[in-house]
């Protein structure tokens, strides 16, 4: 996961859902078929796949995927 | 993405390549078969991806999937459940309309009769508990006995609900045992506060289970042996950030229980454990090994062989249907199981054995034609991925458990999908066993006769038509719920709406046992009737499908008629709904003088005028035990 656009298919991968690079910074309740519940099991898989620990509390208040990205990948925060 | 990345999205199979071609719901039926060899690790993505189907886009697209209709409510946060629910009812062919309650509602859904949920007429309602519905109602400095008072309150109001639930839904209840973490336990510093905590909080446990024994509708499951196997009971960021008290692997675990029951719930119970030999149930290849050189006791891989075989030995004497397939010489095959006394198994032990050198996928289908059951209820067992993958390509409908080298994990195996679980095991089942071996002499006898009519008069059947009394509602309902393929409206019934059927003064069950000259066959069938003004009316007829073809259901309809007549009605009115399963009796009623009266989709309804009588079979001993039909 190198890159916004890595991101963005993985979350599509992992939630089921149809998404392209524009979703990146669209609100996420804006998105199309996206779920509260989605951040959680998108937060563990995250967790899964990086072998590291995502700050849960800030997920939850990310606005944007490309928020959560920024999140979930240290060196660039 | 990275190398590895890469590597687990090829394994995820085909659930995801389908969905990427958009094809998930046009290939719906194939998802079953595809999730049997998606690995574990990657099936709850693949029910992430199930759970974003619309179900009545599903069952417009392919009718007659099965669906379950599962409510859930509960404590804390529910849709992290959805995903893994779809998924594990998926992997049973079954459709899962979900209608998930709002957070901690469950007091609210329970008690009112109108709630959404009742109104959600579920097959299953799930009422999830976990140990913040007790944390949550403490103070930040509490002992053990605050933790008694408020368990002694939750218990009593559980208890209410339940009873509320009983009175209002035709469902079944699911509710769970509230796991105790070591993060709460060890708020306490003192080792005796901590005995005192454990100690009273297991005695609630123990309350909440002893409820299933007062509620015909309730099941609780115990999540203790699930948390056993490794699992966590709260991943403590979800629970405090979300207020998802109850881990994501937990909730996975609870799933596949869930899809067990559902599965059970929609009659689809699997009835016989088919089982290899050479590498599953002993050790060694017996054609070239021998009897005398097979391990199955005494050298450590011989001991693991014994444990496995007297899991399926326990398993066996529950009622469920053991069943050997096997590529091996037959003879050699019946001298290894009755010469080797050190084995847990007996010939005795098998309803039968399939001993040759065909594919298993003719050898598994042969086996379900003889012992006149579908092949969705076998689970087949073996340690050879070759045979294994044949027989889920053959035939999609058997469940494949895979066994490999380590025959000391064959039973954990085995174990951990619930495949025969069912509720309130009856005296037919422990019998089962001894009866399909009574089957299979019966058949031997049948062979020996050069007609039909020969054979059934030296058969010597007496049949006995009796009112069902309160003794009989496990059995009643469960052969409702087992019956596919005499049943002439598949019409499912729980315990509980078999007590009801039998309290209310318009309705009337017949039960009808039989036994010949091999045997007491114990109740094979029941017949559900109405009486009113009108005449009698046959809601439902099932029979087992043990006792097929030799005029008994001829000779129930023949006295029903009769007794009809007897009684003054101007006519019997019945009805045939059809099933993936009951095409056998399609023809049933009109056979012996039903005229169709109503169409409807899947549903015909005849009407018998009574004015002419159905034979009762001349070979047949009728013993009639019932009052008239007076409405």
């Amino acid at each position: 996961m190198n890159s916004i656009e890595d991101f963005v298919d993985l979350v599509g991968d992992e939630l089921g859902l149809t998404l392209n690079a524009t979703d990146a910074d669209r609100a996420l309740d804006e998105i199309e078929g996206w779920d509260s519940v989605h951040l959680l099991t998108l937060l563990t898989a995250l967790e899964r796949r990086t072998g590291r620990s995502v700050p849960l509390a800030e997920v939850l208040e990310a606005s944007s995927l490309r928020g959560i990205y920024t999140l979930t990948v240290p060196d660039r925060r | 993405m990275d190398a590895q990345e890469t590597v687990a999205g090829e394994s995820a199979d085909d659930v995801f390549a389908l969905f990427r071609a958009g094809q998930l719901l046009a290939r719906y039926p194939t998802v079953k078969g595809l999730l049997a060899t998606t690995p574990e690790t990657e099936r709850v993505r693949a029910g992430r991806l199930l759970a974003r189907l619309d179900p009545d886009e599903v069952l417009r697209a392919h009718p007659g999937t099965p669906a379950v209709t599962v409510a859930v409510t509960g404590h804390g946060t529910l849709a992290p459940l959805v995903a893994p629910l779809t998924m594990e009812l998926a992997r049973h062919g079954l459709v899962l309309r979900p209608f998930v309650s709002n957070f901690d509602s469950y007091v609210f859904d329970l008690s009112s009769p109108t709630s959404a949920l009742y109104a959600s007429a579920a097959d299953l309602t799930l009422c999830l508990l976990d140990p913040m519905v007790v944390f949550d109602e403490l103070s930040a400095c509490w002992e053990p006995t605050d933790v008694e008072r408020v368990l002694n309150d939750k218990l009593a109001l559980l208890d209410r609900l339940v009873a509320r639930f009983e009175s209002t839904s035709q469902g079944t209840l699911v509710l769970n045992t509230l796991p105790l973490s070591h993060a709460h336990l060890a708020q306490l510093v003192d080792y005796g506060a901590r005995s005192a905590l454990s100690a009273l909080w297991r005695d609630a446990n123990a309350r909440l289970l002893r409820l299933e024994q007062r509620y015909p509708r309730l099941v609780v499951l115990d999540l203790d042996p699930l948390l056993g196997e490794g699992v966590s009971v709260t991943d403590q960021r979800m629970s405090v950030y979300a207020k998802a008290h109850l881990s994501g692997p937990l909730l996975e675990r609870y799933a596949r229980e869930i899809g067990h029951l559902a599965r059970h719930v929609a009659g689809r119970t699997r009835k016989c454990l088919v089982l290899d030999l050479d590498g599953t149930l002993w050790g060694g290849v017996l054609g070239e090994d021998g009897v005398a050189g097979i391990e199955v006791a005494e050298t450590h891989r011989g001991e693991a062989f014994q444990h496995f075989q007297r899991v399926v030995r326990q398993i066996g004497s529950q009622g469920v249907l053991l069943a050997v397939v096997s590529k091996n010489d037959r003879a050699l095959v019946r001298e290894a199981l009755r010469e080797r006394r050190d084995m847990a198994l007996r010939e005795e032990d098998f309803t039968r054995i399939v001993a040759s050198w065909r594919p298993k996928s003719e050898a598994l289908r042969e086996l379900a034609d003889t012992l006149n059951i579908g092949l969705d209820s076998l689970v087949f067992v073996d340690d050879s991925p070759a045979e294994n993958g044949l027989v889920r390509h053959e035939l999609p409908e058997v469940a494949v458990v895979s066994v490999d080298g380590e025959p000391a994990r064959h039973a954990e195996r085995l174990l951990r999908d619930g495949w025969f679980a069912t509720r309130g095991l009856t005296r037919e089942d422990r019998a089962r066993v001894a009866r399909y071996r009574q089957e299979a002499e019966r058949q031997d006898f049948l062979d020996s006769f050069a007609s039909l009519e020969d054979y059934l008069r030296e058969l010597r059947v007496r049949v006995r038509l009796a009112d069902a009394a309160e003794r009989d509602v496990p059995r009643l309902s469960q052969l409702s719920l087992r019956t596919n393929q005499f049943n002439l409206t598949t019409e499912r019934l729980q315990p509980a709406d078999v007590q009801r059927l039998l309290s209310d003064p318009g309705a009337r069950i017949l039960t009808v046992r039989s036994a010949d000259r091999f045997g007491d066959n114990g109740m094979v069938g029941a017949v559900f009737m109405s009486l009113a003004e009108a005449g009698v009316r046959i809601d439902n007829f099932v029979l087992s499908c043990r006792v097929f073809s030799r005029g008994i259901e001829q000779a129930c309809l023949a006295v029903i008629l009769d007794r009809a007549r007897a009684a003054g009605s101007r006519a019997v009115h019945a009805r045939y709904r059809r099933s993936a399963r009951n095409g056998l009796v399609e023809g049933f009623y009109p056979r012996y003088g039903f005229e169709r009266v109503a169409f409807e989709e899947d549903t015909v309804d005849y009407r018998h005028s009574l004015a002419e009588s159905v034979a009762r079979p001349a070979h047949l001993c009728i013993d009639e035990d019932f009052g008239g039909f007076a409405p």
